[in-house]
Protein backbone atom coordinates (compact mmCIF):
# COMPACT_ATOMS: atom_id res chain seq x y z
CA UNK A 1 0.00 0.00 0.00
CA UNK A 2 1.27 3.35 -1.01
CA UNK A 3 2.00 6.15 1.55
CA UNK A 4 -1.32 8.56 2.02
CA UNK A 5 -0.26 12.10 0.34
CA UNK A 6 -2.73 15.40 0.76
CA UNK A 7 -4.22 15.25 -3.00
CA UNK A 8 -5.63 11.47 -2.18
CA UNK A 9 -7.03 13.49 0.85
CA UNK A 10 -7.92 16.56 -0.90
CA UNK A 11 -9.73 13.87 -3.33
CA UNK A 12 -12.46 11.99 -0.81
CA UNK A 13 -12.96 15.43 0.33
CA UNK A 14 -13.89 17.46 -2.88
CA UNK A 15 -15.27 14.24 -4.58
CA UNK A 16 -17.27 12.47 -1.70
CA UNK A 17 -19.40 13.84 1.39
CA UNK A 18 -17.34 15.34 3.50
CA UNK A 19 -17.11 17.93 6.15
CA UNK A 20 -15.13 21.22 5.30
CA UNK A 21 -11.19 20.46 6.63
CA UNK A 22 -8.44 23.19 6.24
CA UNK A 23 -5.39 22.43 4.19
CA UNK A 24 -3.32 22.62 7.36
CA UNK A 25 -6.07 19.62 8.86
CA UNK A 26 -5.04 17.50 5.73
CA UNK A 27 -1.21 18.11 5.73
CA UNK A 28 -1.22 17.29 9.87
CA UNK A 29 -2.90 13.74 8.28
CA UNK A 30 -0.31 12.90 6.04
CA UNK A 31 2.60 15.00 7.20
CA UNK A 32 2.06 15.70 11.16
CA UNK A 33 3.85 18.42 12.11
CA UNK A 34 1.94 20.38 15.16
CA UNK A 35 2.19 16.97 17.55
CA UNK A 36 -1.90 16.97 17.24
CA UNK A 37 -2.24 13.98 15.56
CA UNK A 38 0.43 11.55 15.08
CA UNK A 39 0.53 8.35 13.32
CA UNK A 40 -2.08 8.36 10.64
CA UNK A 41 0.07 6.78 8.39
CA UNK A 42 1.23 4.27 10.74
CA UNK A 43 -2.47 3.58 11.92
CA UNK A 44 -3.81 3.03 8.38
CA UNK A 45 -0.62 0.53 8.04
CA UNK A 46 -2.15 -1.33 10.85
CA UNK A 47 -5.70 -0.77 9.99
CA UNK A 48 -4.24 -2.82 6.91
CA UNK A 49 -3.29 -5.59 8.56
CA UNK A 50 -5.93 -6.02 10.47
CA UNK A 51 -8.12 -6.14 7.34
CA UNK A 52 -6.01 -9.57 6.62
CA UNK A 53 -6.85 -11.37 9.23
CA UNK A 54 -10.08 -13.47 8.43
CA UNK A 55 -12.27 -13.32 11.02
CA UNK A 56 -14.69 -15.84 9.41
CA UNK A 57 -18.38 -15.53 10.15
CA UNK A 58 -17.79 -13.64 13.38
CA UNK A 59 -20.39 -10.42 13.33
CA UNK A 60 -20.10 -7.04 15.11
CA UNK A 61 -19.80 -6.23 18.42
CA UNK A 62 -23.75 -5.51 19.71
CA UNK A 63 -24.72 -5.27 23.46
CA UNK A 64 -24.41 -7.66 25.87
CA UNK A 65 -26.83 -10.25 27.71
CA UNK A 66 -25.91 -11.70 31.21
CA UNK A 67 -23.93 -15.49 30.73
CA UNK B 1 -22.46 27.64 59.87
CA UNK B 2 -22.45 28.75 63.28
CA UNK B 3 -25.00 26.32 64.08
CA UNK B 4 -22.48 23.55 63.20
CA UNK B 5 -19.55 24.92 64.80
CA UNK B 6 -21.27 24.78 68.32
CA UNK B 7 -22.28 21.57 67.40
CA UNK B 8 -19.60 20.16 66.06
CA UNK B 9 -17.07 21.57 68.95
CA UNK B 10 -14.66 22.99 66.75
CA UNK B 11 -12.85 26.18 67.44
CA UNK B 12 -12.12 26.79 63.31
CA UNK B 13 -13.79 26.25 60.43
CA UNK B 14 -11.19 24.41 58.23
CA UNK B 15 -11.45 21.56 61.66
CA UNK B 16 -14.88 20.92 60.84
CA UNK B 17 -15.52 21.28 57.24
CA UNK B 18 -12.34 19.00 56.49
CA UNK B 19 -13.96 16.36 58.59
CA UNK B 20 -17.56 16.79 56.49
CA UNK B 21 -15.66 17.60 53.57
CA UNK B 22 -13.68 14.20 53.42
CA UNK B 23 -16.30 12.02 55.01
CA UNK B 24 -17.85 8.98 53.12
CA UNK B 25 -22.00 8.97 52.31
CA UNK B 26 -22.58 6.29 54.41
CA UNK B 27 -21.04 8.63 57.16
CA UNK B 28 -22.44 11.59 56.39
CA UNK B 29 -26.36 10.11 56.21
CA UNK B 30 -25.41 9.02 59.37
CA UNK B 31 -24.76 12.11 60.43
CA UNK B 32 -28.20 13.66 58.67
CA UNK B 33 -30.24 10.63 60.41
CA UNK B 34 -29.17 11.52 63.73
CA UNK B 35 -29.81 15.31 63.13
CA UNK B 36 -26.08 16.00 63.65
CA UNK B 37 -26.11 18.30 60.80
CA UNK B 38 -29.02 18.75 58.18
CA UNK B 39 -28.71 18.42 54.45
CA UNK B 40 -28.89 22.64 54.10
CA UNK B 41 -25.61 22.45 56.27
CA UNK B 42 -23.56 20.14 54.15
CA UNK B 43 -24.62 22.09 51.11
CA UNK B 44 -22.98 24.95 52.93
CA UNK B 45 -20.08 23.40 54.22
CA UNK B 46 -19.01 21.90 50.26
CA UNK B 47 -20.10 24.98 48.79
CA UNK B 48 -17.89 27.01 50.72
CA UNK B 49 -15.41 24.61 49.74
CA UNK B 50 -15.41 25.04 46.30
CA UNK B 51 -15.34 28.85 46.18
CA UNK B 52 -12.40 27.86 48.27
CA UNK B 53 -10.97 25.48 46.33
CA UNK B 54 -12.04 25.76 42.71
CA UNK B 55 -9.29 28.20 41.29
CA UNK B 56 -6.66 25.66 41.96
CA UNK B 57 -8.78 21.99 41.70
CA UNK B 58 -10.43 23.70 38.56
CA UNK B 59 -12.92 21.25 39.06
CA UNK B 60 -16.09 22.84 38.88
CA UNK B 61 -17.41 24.49 35.32
CA UNK B 62 -20.74 25.41 37.03
CA UNK B 63 -21.86 25.54 40.35
CA UNK B 64 -25.62 25.23 41.51
CA UNK B 65 -25.43 25.22 45.12
CA UNK B 66 -28.43 27.79 45.18
CA UNK B 67 -30.31 24.82 43.34
CA UNK B 68 -29.01 22.30 45.87
CA UNK B 69 -29.65 24.13 48.75
CA UNK B 70 -33.58 24.30 47.52
CA UNK B 71 -33.55 21.05 46.93
CA UNK B 72 -32.13 20.24 50.69
CA UNK B 73 -35.16 22.78 52.14
CA UNK B 74 -37.70 20.12 50.26
CA UNK B 75 -36.63 17.66 51.59
CA UNK B 76 -38.67 15.69 54.61
CA UNK B 77 -37.69 13.25 57.35
CA UNK B 78 -39.32 10.47 55.02
CA UNK B 79 -37.38 11.45 51.96
CA UNK B 80 -33.86 11.35 54.34
CA UNK B 81 -35.18 7.74 55.72
CA UNK B 82 -36.03 6.18 51.70
CA UNK B 83 -32.97 6.56 50.28
CA UNK B 84 -29.14 5.83 50.88
CA UNK B 85 -28.65 9.59 48.97
CA UNK B 86 -31.07 11.38 50.42
CA UNK B 87 -29.29 15.26 51.68
CA UNK B 88 -26.31 14.10 49.78
CA UNK B 89 -24.60 16.53 47.76
CA UNK B 90 -23.14 15.19 44.05
CA UNK B 91 -21.42 16.57 41.09
CA UNK B 92 -21.76 15.60 37.72
CA UNK B 93 -19.47 15.17 34.11
CA UNK B 94 -20.52 18.53 32.21
CA UNK B 95 -21.80 16.08 29.54
CA UNK B 96 -24.80 14.78 32.07
CA UNK B 97 -27.85 17.43 30.90
CA UNK B 98 -29.50 18.79 34.15
CA UNK B 99 -32.67 20.35 34.00
CA UNK B 100 -31.72 24.68 33.59
CA UNK B 101 -28.30 23.81 33.40
CA UNK B 102 -25.58 24.53 30.98
CA UNK B 103 -24.02 21.37 29.89
CA UNK B 104 -20.79 22.67 27.90
CA UNK B 105 -18.49 19.58 27.51
CA UNK B 106 -16.10 21.21 28.18
CA UNK B 107 -16.55 22.88 25.00
CA UNK B 108 -16.94 26.54 23.40
CA UNK B 109 -19.05 24.35 20.98
CA UNK B 110 -21.95 24.14 23.75
CA UNK B 111 -21.23 27.20 25.50
CA UNK B 112 -24.90 28.29 25.45
CA UNK B 113 -26.31 24.99 25.41
CA UNK B 114 -28.84 24.69 28.50
CA UNK B 115 -30.40 20.93 29.49
CA UNK B 116 -34.17 21.15 28.97
CA UNK B 117 -34.58 17.83 30.90
CA UNK B 118 -32.93 15.53 33.03
CA UNK B 119 -30.39 12.83 32.50
CA UNK B 120 -31.61 9.25 32.92
CA UNK B 121 -28.99 9.21 35.67
CA UNK B 122 -29.63 12.99 37.22
CA UNK B 123 -33.08 12.28 37.04
CA UNK B 124 -32.74 8.85 39.31
CA UNK B 125 -30.78 10.44 42.07
CA UNK B 126 -32.71 13.91 42.29
CA UNK B 127 -35.64 11.61 42.97
CA UNK B 128 -33.37 9.90 45.64
CA UNK B 129 -33.06 13.39 47.21
CA UNK B 130 -29.39 13.74 46.01
CA UNK B 131 -28.18 17.64 46.33
CA UNK B 132 -26.31 18.61 42.70
CA UNK B 133 -23.95 21.07 43.74
CA UNK B 134 -23.02 22.07 39.84
CA UNK B 135 -21.04 19.84 36.43
CA UNK B 136 -17.69 19.46 36.77
CA UNK B 137 -14.48 19.67 34.08
CA UNK B 138 -13.37 17.62 31.58
CA UNK B 139 -11.46 17.05 28.16
CA UNK B 140 -13.12 18.67 25.69
CA UNK B 141 -15.95 16.20 24.75
CA UNK B 142 -14.16 13.78 26.80
CA UNK B 143 -11.66 13.19 23.94
CA UNK B 144 -8.10 12.33 25.86
CA UNK B 145 -7.09 11.45 29.00
CA UNK B 146 -5.08 13.71 30.70
CA UNK B 147 -8.06 16.57 31.04
CA UNK B 148 -6.11 19.38 30.00
CA UNK B 149 -8.96 21.89 28.45
CA UNK B 150 -7.82 25.28 26.79
CA UNK B 151 -11.19 26.87 27.97
CA UNK B 152 -12.22 26.24 31.43
CA UNK B 153 -8.37 24.94 32.53
CA UNK B 154 -6.80 22.16 33.16
CA UNK B 155 -7.86 19.96 36.58
CA UNK B 156 -4.71 19.05 38.95
CA UNK B 157 -4.38 16.23 41.57
CA UNK B 158 -4.90 16.75 44.64
CA UNK B 159 -2.20 14.50 45.84
CA UNK B 160 0.36 17.24 44.35
CA UNK B 161 -1.25 20.06 42.54
CA UNK B 162 1.64 20.27 39.78
CA UNK B 163 0.37 17.05 38.47
CA UNK B 164 -2.60 15.66 35.87
CA UNK B 165 -5.75 14.74 37.84
CA UNK B 166 -6.01 12.54 34.44
CA UNK B 167 -9.23 12.33 32.90
CA UNK B 168 -11.17 12.76 30.71
CA UNK B 169 -13.38 12.85 33.63
CA UNK B 170 -10.96 15.18 35.63
CA UNK B 171 -13.30 17.33 37.25
CA UNK B 172 -15.41 14.32 38.61
CA UNK B 173 -11.92 13.06 40.21
CA UNK B 174 -10.89 16.46 41.12
CA UNK B 175 -13.88 17.37 43.01
CA UNK B 176 -13.93 14.03 45.43
CA UNK B 177 -10.29 14.09 45.66
CA UNK B 178 -10.29 17.90 47.01
CA UNK B 179 -13.10 17.39 49.45
CA UNK B 180 -15.43 19.40 47.30
CA UNK B 181 -18.11 16.87 47.19
CA UNK B 182 -18.39 13.32 48.57
CA UNK B 183 -19.51 11.03 45.21
CA UNK B 184 -19.45 12.58 41.62
CA UNK B 185 -20.51 11.33 38.07
CA UNK B 186 -18.03 10.97 34.98
CA UNK B 187 -18.01 8.72 31.83
CA UNK B 188 -15.95 6.14 30.96
CA UNK B 189 -15.00 5.35 26.93
CA UNK B 190 -11.45 4.05 27.35
CA UNK B 191 -10.72 4.37 30.67
CA UNK B 192 -12.34 8.38 31.66
CA UNK B 193 -13.31 7.35 35.17
CA UNK B 194 -11.20 4.29 35.70
CA UNK B 195 -8.09 6.39 35.75
CA UNK B 196 -8.42 9.49 37.00
CA UNK B 197 -10.10 7.97 40.20
CA UNK B 198 -7.17 5.83 40.43
CA UNK B 199 -4.64 9.10 40.04
CA UNK B 200 -6.61 10.75 43.15
CA UNK B 201 -6.97 7.59 45.52
CA UNK B 202 -10.59 7.18 44.66
CA UNK B 203 -13.09 4.58 44.06
CA UNK B 204 -14.02 4.14 39.99
CA UNK B 205 -16.23 2.33 38.54
CA UNK B 206 -17.07 1.35 35.13
CA UNK B 207 -20.30 -0.60 35.60
CA UNK B 208 -21.03 -3.64 32.31
CA UNK B 209 -22.12 -2.45 29.30
CA UNK B 210 -25.87 -1.45 29.14
CA UNK B 211 -26.09 -1.48 32.92
CA UNK B 212 -26.62 2.26 33.53
CA UNK B 213 -28.40 3.92 31.12
CA UNK B 214 -26.86 6.54 29.33
CA UNK B 215 -29.62 8.87 27.40
CA UNK B 216 -29.12 12.70 28.10
CA UNK B 217 -25.14 12.06 27.88
CA UNK B 218 -23.56 13.64 25.36
CA UNK B 219 -22.23 10.91 23.47
CA UNK B 220 -18.82 10.37 22.03
CA UNK B 221 -18.91 7.10 21.09
CA UNK B 222 -21.85 5.17 21.35
CA UNK B 223 -20.06 1.79 21.44
CA UNK B 224 -17.97 2.76 24.13
CA UNK B 225 -19.17 4.89 26.17
CA UNK B 226 -20.56 4.16 29.79
CA UNK B 227 -21.80 6.14 32.69
CA UNK B 228 -19.42 5.71 35.61
CA UNK B 229 -19.50 6.57 39.45
CA UNK B 230 -16.53 7.89 41.69
CA UNK B 231 -16.71 7.39 45.57
CA UNK B 232 -14.72 7.30 48.36
CA UNK B 233 -15.64 4.43 49.71
CA UNK B 234 -16.83 1.09 47.87
CA UNK B 235 -19.82 0.55 49.72
CA UNK B 236 -20.96 4.27 48.35
CA UNK B 237 -20.37 2.98 45.06
CA UNK B 238 -22.67 -0.05 45.31
CA UNK B 239 -24.95 2.39 47.08
CA UNK B 240 -25.11 4.60 44.09
CA UNK B 241 -25.36 1.60 41.10
CA UNK B 242 -28.08 0.24 43.47
CA UNK B 243 -30.21 3.53 42.28
CA UNK B 244 -29.02 4.12 39.15
CA UNK B 245 -28.87 1.20 37.41
CA UNK B 246 -32.24 0.19 35.79
CA UNK B 247 -33.60 -0.05 32.03
CA UNK B 248 -33.98 2.70 29.87
CA UNK B 249 -35.78 2.11 26.38
CA UNK B 250 -34.24 5.50 25.43
CA UNK B 251 -30.97 3.74 25.41
CA UNK B 252 -30.76 0.88 23.14
CA UNK B 253 -27.86 -0.54 24.80
CA UNK B 254 -30.41 -1.02 27.77
CA UNK B 255 -30.59 -4.45 29.08
CA UNK B 256 -33.33 -5.21 31.15
CA UNK B 257 -32.44 -6.74 34.60
CA UNK B 258 -33.65 -7.51 38.24
CA UNK B 259 -33.39 -4.81 40.77
CA UNK B 260 -29.83 -5.88 42.36
CA UNK B 261 -29.10 -5.11 46.03
CA UNK B 262 -25.34 -3.78 45.32
CA UNK B 263 -24.52 -3.77 49.05
CA UNK B 264 -25.18 -7.08 50.07
CA UNK B 265 -21.80 -8.69 48.66
CA UNK B 266 -20.04 -6.21 51.16
CA UNK B 267 -17.98 -8.11 53.44
CA UNK B 268 -18.80 -11.59 52.13
CA UNK B 269 -15.98 -13.51 52.78
CA UNK B 270 -13.49 -13.89 49.47
CA UNK B 271 -12.76 -17.68 50.34
CA UNK B 272 -12.49 -19.31 47.15
CA UNK B 273 -13.32 -16.63 44.67
CA UNK B 274 -11.23 -17.25 41.64
CA UNK B 275 -8.69 -14.11 40.91
CA UNK B 276 -6.99 -14.26 37.12
CA UNK B 277 -3.59 -12.38 37.47
CA UNK B 278 -2.91 -11.80 34.03
CA UNK B 279 0.36 -13.24 32.89
CA UNK B 280 0.59 -10.86 29.70
CA UNK B 281 0.34 -7.17 28.70
CA UNK B 282 -1.30 -6.04 32.58
CA UNK B 283 1.49 -6.40 34.31
CA UNK B 284 4.60 -5.69 32.01
CA UNK B 285 6.57 -1.74 31.30
CA UNK B 286 4.70 -0.51 34.79
CA UNK B 287 6.34 1.84 37.75
CA UNK B 288 8.11 -0.82 39.71
CA UNK B 289 6.25 0.82 42.54
CA UNK B 290 2.87 -0.09 41.18
CA UNK B 291 3.73 -3.71 40.27
CA UNK B 292 5.07 -4.16 44.28
CA UNK B 293 1.46 -2.82 45.06
CA UNK B 294 0.17 -5.35 43.31
CA UNK B 295 2.04 -8.36 44.80
CA UNK B 296 1.16 -7.18 48.13
CA UNK B 297 -2.66 -6.81 47.31
CA UNK B 298 -2.21 -10.68 45.52
CA UNK B 299 -0.91 -11.91 49.17
CA UNK B 300 -3.25 -10.58 50.68
CA UNK B 301 -6.10 -12.08 49.08
CA UNK B 302 -3.94 -15.27 48.83
CA UNK B 303 -3.92 -14.93 52.33
CA UNK B 304 -7.65 -14.51 52.93
CA UNK B 305 -8.70 -17.38 50.97
CA UNK B 306 -8.77 -16.34 47.12
CA UNK B 307 -7.13 -18.88 44.57
CA UNK B 308 -4.96 -16.86 42.19
CA UNK B 309 -5.54 -18.30 38.99
CA UNK B 310 -3.14 -17.25 36.04
CA UNK B 311 -5.26 -16.21 32.58
CA UNK B 312 -3.95 -15.09 29.21
CA UNK B 313 -5.38 -12.32 27.53
CA UNK B 314 -6.16 -12.87 23.76
CA UNK B 315 -3.40 -10.97 21.09
CA UNK B 316 -3.25 -7.34 22.88
CA UNK B 317 -1.31 -5.50 20.45
CA UNK B 318 -4.12 -3.98 17.72
CA UNK B 319 -6.50 -3.05 20.74
CA UNK B 320 -5.85 0.70 20.67
CA UNK B 321 -5.89 1.08 17.22
CA UNK B 322 -9.44 -0.83 16.93
CA UNK B 323 -10.48 1.44 20.02
CA UNK B 324 -9.23 4.40 18.61
CA UNK B 325 -10.99 3.11 14.71
CA UNK B 326 -14.33 3.02 16.73
CA UNK B 327 -13.94 5.96 18.65
CA UNK B 328 -13.57 8.68 15.73
CA UNK B 329 -15.87 7.39 13.26
CA UNK B 330 -18.69 7.55 15.74
CA UNK B 331 -17.45 10.59 17.42
CA UNK B 332 -17.80 12.20 13.78
CA UNK B 333 -21.09 11.27 13.31
CA UNK B 334 -22.31 12.49 16.75
CA UNK B 335 -20.96 15.93 16.07
CA UNK B 336 -21.66 15.98 12.13
CA UNK B 337 -24.36 18.79 12.40
CA UNK B 338 -22.25 20.96 14.87
CA UNK B 339 -19.33 20.95 12.69
CA UNK B 340 -21.69 22.45 9.52
CA UNK B 341 -22.79 24.84 12.62
CA UNK B 342 -20.00 25.50 14.97
CA UNK B 343 -17.03 24.10 13.34
CA UNK B 344 -14.98 27.08 14.32
CA UNK B 345 -15.41 26.66 17.78
CA UNK B 346 -14.01 23.38 18.26
CA UNK B 347 -10.19 23.02 19.74
CA UNK B 348 -7.61 22.13 17.10
CA UNK B 349 -7.26 18.91 18.90
CA UNK B 350 -10.85 17.36 18.82
CA UNK B 351 -11.13 18.56 15.09
CA UNK B 352 -7.92 16.73 13.89
CA UNK B 353 -9.47 13.37 15.49
CA UNK B 354 -12.86 13.88 13.70
CA UNK B 355 -10.71 14.49 10.40
CA UNK B 356 -9.22 11.20 10.76
CA UNK B 357 -12.55 9.79 11.27
CA UNK B 358 -13.34 11.69 7.93
CA UNK B 359 -10.87 9.52 6.23
CA UNK B 360 -11.29 5.88 7.55
CA UNK B 361 -13.33 3.34 5.70
CA UNK B 362 -16.39 1.80 6.63
CA UNK B 363 -14.85 -1.60 6.36
CA UNK B 364 -12.44 -0.79 8.90
CA UNK B 365 -14.84 0.41 11.24
CA UNK B 366 -16.86 -2.80 10.60
CA UNK B 367 -13.55 -5.14 10.89
CA UNK B 368 -12.80 -3.18 14.28
CA UNK B 369 -16.23 -3.70 15.54
CA UNK B 370 -15.59 -7.77 14.71
CA UNK B 371 -12.36 -7.60 16.76
CA UNK B 372 -14.60 -6.09 19.60
CA UNK B 373 -16.66 -9.14 19.10
CA UNK B 374 -13.62 -11.74 19.30
CA UNK B 375 -12.36 -9.42 22.46
CA UNK B 376 -15.65 -10.14 24.20
CA UNK B 377 -15.88 -13.83 23.09
CA UNK B 378 -11.89 -14.67 24.67
CA UNK B 379 -12.68 -12.51 27.82
CA UNK B 380 -15.96 -14.59 28.62
CA UNK B 381 -13.87 -17.38 27.80
CA UNK B 382 -11.84 -16.55 30.78
CA UNK B 383 -14.18 -16.00 32.49
CA UNK B 384 -14.81 -19.96 32.28
CA UNK B 385 -11.83 -20.25 35.20
CA UNK B 386 -12.01 -16.87 37.40
CA UNK B 387 -14.55 -14.92 38.88
CA UNK B 388 -12.61 -11.88 39.01
CA UNK B 389 -9.67 -10.50 36.72
CA UNK B 390 -7.08 -8.42 39.04
CA UNK B 391 -4.88 -5.87 37.26
CA UNK B 392 -3.05 -2.25 37.73
CA UNK B 393 -5.27 0.15 36.81
CA UNK B 394 -2.55 2.76 35.03
CA UNK B 395 1.08 1.69 34.33
CA UNK B 396 2.28 5.19 35.40
CA UNK B 397 1.15 7.24 38.63
CA UNK B 398 -0.22 10.77 37.57
CA UNK B 399 2.48 12.86 35.40
CA UNK B 400 3.42 16.55 35.90
CA UNK B 401 0.85 18.80 34.02
CA UNK B 402 1.75 19.05 30.56
CA UNK B 403 3.78 16.01 29.95
CA UNK B 404 3.46 15.21 26.53
CA UNK B 405 4.97 11.35 26.90
CA UNK B 406 6.20 8.92 29.35
CA UNK B 407 9.01 6.69 28.59
CA UNK B 408 9.16 3.32 29.99
CA UNK B 409 11.53 -0.27 29.95
CA UNK B 410 13.04 2.76 26.52
CA UNK B 411 9.51 2.89 24.79
CA UNK B 412 7.95 5.98 24.55
CA UNK B 413 4.22 6.25 24.85
CA UNK B 414 1.80 9.45 24.95
CA UNK B 415 0.59 10.49 28.24
CA UNK B 416 -3.23 10.11 27.17
CA UNK B 417 -2.52 6.52 26.30
CA UNK B 418 0.05 5.38 28.82
CA UNK B 419 -3.01 6.77 31.57
CA UNK B 420 -5.89 4.43 30.11
CA UNK B 421 -3.28 1.62 28.80
CA UNK B 422 -5.03 -1.39 30.84
CA UNK B 423 -8.57 0.03 31.04
CA UNK B 424 -9.30 0.96 27.41
CA UNK B 425 -10.06 -2.94 26.66
CA UNK B 426 -12.84 -3.38 28.90
CA UNK B 427 -14.43 -0.92 26.99
CA UNK B 428 -14.96 -2.75 24.18
CA UNK B 429 -15.79 -6.05 26.21
CA UNK B 430 -18.03 -3.76 28.09
CA UNK B 431 -17.04 -6.17 30.94
CA UNK B 432 -17.66 -4.19 34.63
CA UNK B 433 -14.59 -3.06 35.93
CA UNK B 434 -13.36 -0.69 39.10
CA UNK B 435 -10.56 0.60 40.23
CA UNK B 436 -9.39 1.39 43.82
CA UNK B 437 -6.00 2.61 45.85
CA UNK B 438 -4.16 0.15 46.97
CA UNK B 439 -0.89 2.43 48.28
CA UNK B 440 1.05 5.31 48.17
CA UNK B 441 3.58 5.72 45.94
CA UNK B 442 7.29 7.30 47.38
CA UNK B 443 5.98 10.18 45.38
CA UNK B 444 3.31 10.90 46.92
CA UNK B 445 0.83 9.82 44.77
CA UNK B 446 -1.68 7.36 44.93
CA UNK B 447 -1.49 3.93 42.90
CA UNK B 448 -4.70 2.21 42.18
CA UNK B 449 -5.73 -1.42 41.21
CA UNK B 450 -8.44 -2.43 39.15
CA UNK B 451 -10.86 -5.26 39.48
CA UNK B 452 -13.02 -6.62 36.41
CA UNK B 453 -15.82 -9.16 36.56
CA UNK B 454 -18.36 -11.04 34.53
CA UNK B 455 -21.20 -9.17 32.70
CA UNK B 456 -23.18 -7.79 35.10
CA UNK B 457 -21.64 -9.20 38.17
CA UNK B 458 -20.57 -6.47 39.71
CA UNK B 459 -21.18 -7.49 43.26
CA UNK B 460 -18.05 -9.89 43.18
CA UNK B 461 -16.21 -6.78 42.06
CA UNK B 462 -17.70 -5.01 45.20
CA UNK B 463 -17.04 -8.30 47.18
CA UNK B 464 -13.39 -8.29 46.39
CA UNK B 465 -12.97 -4.81 46.71
CA UNK B 466 -14.65 -4.11 50.14
CA UNK B 467 -12.32 -6.56 51.52
CA UNK B 468 -9.48 -5.06 50.22
CA UNK B 469 -10.55 -1.85 51.92
CA UNK B 470 -11.34 -3.22 55.06
CA UNK B 471 -8.36 -4.71 56.08
CA UNK B 472 -6.79 -1.45 56.19
CA UNK B 473 -3.67 -2.44 54.76
CA UNK B 474 -3.96 -0.74 51.10
CA UNK B 475 -5.70 2.57 52.88
CA UNK B 476 -3.74 5.41 51.87
CA UNK B 477 -3.69 9.51 53.76
CA UNK B 478 -5.73 11.84 52.69
CA UNK B 479 -4.28 15.03 50.60
CA UNK B 480 -3.39 17.65 51.76
CA UNK B 481 -5.61 20.00 50.11
CA UNK B 482 -6.39 22.30 53.44
CA UNK B 483 -3.07 23.45 54.70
Amino acid sequence: MKPLTRSTLEGICSQMASHDWSQAELDELVDPRLGIITGFQDLLDELETLRKIDLGTTAPALGVQKR
Amino acid sequence: MERLRQRWGYKKDNGMTTEIAFADIRSLRGLIRADRITPGELVSVFAERIAAHNAVSRAFITQTPQEAARSAAALTKEDILRSPVAGIPYASKDLFDVEGVRTTAGSRVFHDRIATEDAFVIARLRSAGALSMGKTNLHEFAYGATGENEVYGTCVNAYDPTRLAGGSSSGSAAAVAFGLVPAALGTDTGGSVRAPAALNGLVGLKPTIGCVPTHGVVPYCWTLDHVGILTRTVADCADILGLVARYDSRDPASVKLPKEDYSESLGEDISGVRIGIPSNFFFERSDPQILSALERVKDHLAEKGARLVPVTFPDMRHTRTVSLTVQMPEALSAHSAHLENRGELYSKEFRAGLALGQCLLAEHYVKAKRFIETYRQQTNALFEDVDVILTPATPEIAQKVGTVKTTRDGVDEAVGNAITRFTTFFNMTGHPALTMPCGLHPEGLPIGLQLVGRYFDEKSLFRVAHEIEKCGKFSIPLPEVDT
